[in-house]
């Protein structure tokens, strides 16, 4: 009962914090744009195996079979439970988010009080950075990057545990379904095999080759199906202080891509480490010109460089001993490292905060053993050091508190821009752009009754002073 | 010093760092312990209907005003009537005073032509008096997407082809109506 008290306490924090945010992200409707097509076509097809037989031939650069199963799936729960279609896929967006609070608190293993203000520091750095807020914002009708990242951070679990014989299934499912939900899924191969590169004890070589063989399998069946990836101007993406349109991508970059693509990859990482640029773009650079950043960039700026300069000093001081004598901390430090800067190569072709969000996860796991390594100094230091280990240690964890508070106002403020683009939707002044199809117009009509049916709150009555603080 | 808090909701004696570690490490978890107790305060408010930025109760005018036109929907929806007026407080069309304004007047106080469109295609009219008013209103808050519907309701033809604005002498203006 002794040994389970930190680790209550730790569940007791995240419950707490975690509750107002399933709110908040419950809150948010079901998306117009991303979500309501996927949605139409996941009703239209009169089976589930037709539906994944077609799904292959949606996109020329995406292969996304389970986007639209899911989708189809959900609907069908709502009809069979009676309950609103609005209320079903947001439970499953909030669900992954527990999803996601579970898994880290499983991660980082909260045993002793130490690692209850390790939590502390750490768990707002969890839900502070923006790549957590971007999890929760967006749907394609369920986030896909949510969905990732769940995957991803088990593996993680998995690979700290003593081998099972079930291991090199699970990882094999657990992979199979992220990449069939988007391409970033293969950061759940990169997950299995980081740990197992690292030495983690769970990640069995059965369990590599295992995964090794799937990620083989998705990528020719992707290249049987002629797909592609999206290169560059497959997405509009930020270079500098301007975010640039596809079409001005192509032409700024299209011809020589090398330098972009370097640039996207250090801004990736950057962007985990220093929570700048976003979306390619730099704040500061901005700043530079029109005079004076907002709060908002000075306070994710400090919070972040305070976070990143602990992680960089807790590999300097404890992976200098070489990989045979590091302990098993040691090795979920360089695994979360790693797939932090593989992540980062990932956005080669464009920034997005979604794209990073397995290492956001992942910076916080990072953080959490450099918060605590450092309090483990506290007897050896002088009072004095101890003193200025304490004020920046608060410091900084107010400043992630301060981050992770502000994404309820996030959400809310999503909430009300998604409730309103339904407005657009089945104008009775535009008839003409209405479905002609009947069970589109039904699902498309019930859902946007649905989602004007349910108020949420206006930011013209919400502290004006928050955009500057929590909006970037 | 290395012996330990004896008691306690923070001890770390089973982590053996000693006192002084402890300090610092609740004082490193202060934040999220406030966070916590923010969080917990905002849960149990939600339970009874006030909590962290609940829905607020608004008219179909203060609805427009506040670029809400899914609210004003739903307002319209459930029977507000969107040529009646109602008030919109202070803040919101006017500095330092309640008014009372059709939701079209707000709409047009609000620069929102999108809401005006909707408030149109949702059953609002739009008299001879009312239109004059409007016109003078939209030269006090320009917006183009609301002049071009304005002039459209009134002769057919866009701004571009008029001549020289409406006559405002004598108009009251729907900001100038404090509550």
């Amino acid at each position: 009962m002794e040994r389970l008290r930190p680790a209550v306490l730790a569940l007791l924090l995240a419950a707490l914090i975690t509750l107002p945010l399933v709110d908040s992200v419950f809150q948010v409707p079901i998306q117009v744009s991303d979500s309501l097509e996927a949605i139409v076509i996941g009703a239209r097809y009169p089976s589930s195996w037709s539906l994944l037989a077609d799904s292959a031939q949606f996109s020329s650069t995406t292969f996304r079979p389970m986007r639209y199963e899911q989708a189809r799936w959900l609907l069908q729960g709502a009809e069979a439970t009676g309950l609103t279609f609005n209320t079903v896929f947001r439970a499953v967006h909030a669900a992954l988010m527990v999803m996601l609070v579970l898994l880290f608190l499983l991660a980082i293993r909260v045993r002793r009080w130490i690692d209850v203000a390790a939590f502390a520091v750490a768990f707002p750095v969890l839900i502070g950075i923006h790549t957590f807020a971007a999890m929760l914002q967006e749907a394609f009708p369920v986030n896909h990057f949510a969905e990732v990242g769940v995957c991803a951070l088990a593996v993680f679990v998995l690979a700290q545990q003593p081998p099972k014989w079930f291991f090199p299934p699970l990882v094999c499912v657990l992979l199979a379904f992220a990449l069939s939900v988007i391409e970033s899924g293969a950061m759940v191969w990169v997950v299995a095999i980081c740990c197992a590169a690292a030495g983690m004890r769970g990640m069995t070589r059965s369990s590599v080759v295992a995964a090794t063989v799937v990620l083989g399998v998705y990528l020719l069946v992707r290249n049987v199906l002629d797909i592609s990836s999206p290169g560059i101007g497959g997405h509009g993406s930020g270079f500098g202080g301007t975010f640039y349109s596809p079409e001005e991508l192509i032409r700024r970059f299209g011809a020589h891509p090398l330098g972009f693509i370097a640039y996207n990859v250090a801004g990736g990482l950057a962007s985990l480490l220093f929570s700048e640029p976003r979306q390619g773009v730099y704040s500061l650079a901005i700043a530079w010109k029109t005079g004076g950043p907002h709060p908002v960039v000075i306070i994710n700026l400090l919070s972040s460089i305070a976070t990143t300069a602990l992680i960089v000093w807790y590999g300097v001081t404890h992976l200098r001993v070489g990989r045979a004598a590091w302990s098993d901390t040691d090795r979920m430090f360089v695994v979360a490292c790693a797939v932090m800067v593989v992540n980062a190569a990932l956005s080669a072709a464009y920034i997005k905060d979604e794209i990073i969000s397995v290492g956001g996860l992942f910076y916080a796991v990072a953080a959490f053993i450099a918060v605590r390594a450092l309090l483990e100094t506290i007897p050896q230091r002088r009072v004095v050091a101890s003193a200025l280990i304490a004020l920046f240690l608060m410091t900084d964890a107010g400043l992630w508190a301060f981050r992770a508070a502000g994404v309820h106002y996030v959400l809310r403020y999503d909430a009300f821009k998604t409730r309103n683009d339904w407005i657009e939707v089945l104008r009775p002044d535009k008839r003409d752009d209405w479905p002609t199809d009947p069970q589109e117009l039904a699902i498309t009509r019930r859902i946007r009754d649905e989602v004007i049916l349910r108020s949420v709150a206006s930011p013209s009555f919400m502290p004006r002073w928050a955009d500057r603080y929590w909006v970037e | 010093m290395t012996d330990g808090i004896q008691d306690s909701r923070f001890a770390i004696r089973d982590s053996g760092l000693g006192t002084r570690a402890g300090v610092v490490a609740f004082l490193a978890a202060l934040p999220c312990i406030a966070l916590a107790a923010l969080s917990a305060w905002w849960c149990a408010g939600g339970l009874v209907g006030r909590g962290l930025w609940p829905p607020d109760q608004v008219t179909l005018a203060e609805a427009i005003a506040t670029r809400n036109n899914a609210e004003a929907l739903r307002l319209i929806t459930s029977g507000a009537d969107p040529n009646q007026p109602s008030r919109v407080r202070d803040g919101l069309l006017a500095n330092g005073y309640d008014v009372v304004v059709t939701p079209v007047e707000a709409a047009v106080g609000a620069q929102r032509a999108d809401s005006l469109r909707m408030l149109l295609a949702h059953g609002a009219v739009i008299d001879e008096r009312e239109l004059r008013t409007l016109r003078c209103y939209e030269r006090v808050r320009r917006d183009s997407g609301v002049r071009e519907i304005l002039d459209m309701r009134g002769t057919g033809e866009p701004s571009t082809t008029l001549g020289p604005g409406p006559d405002c002498s004598g108009v009251r203006l729907p900001s100038d109506r404090a509550d």
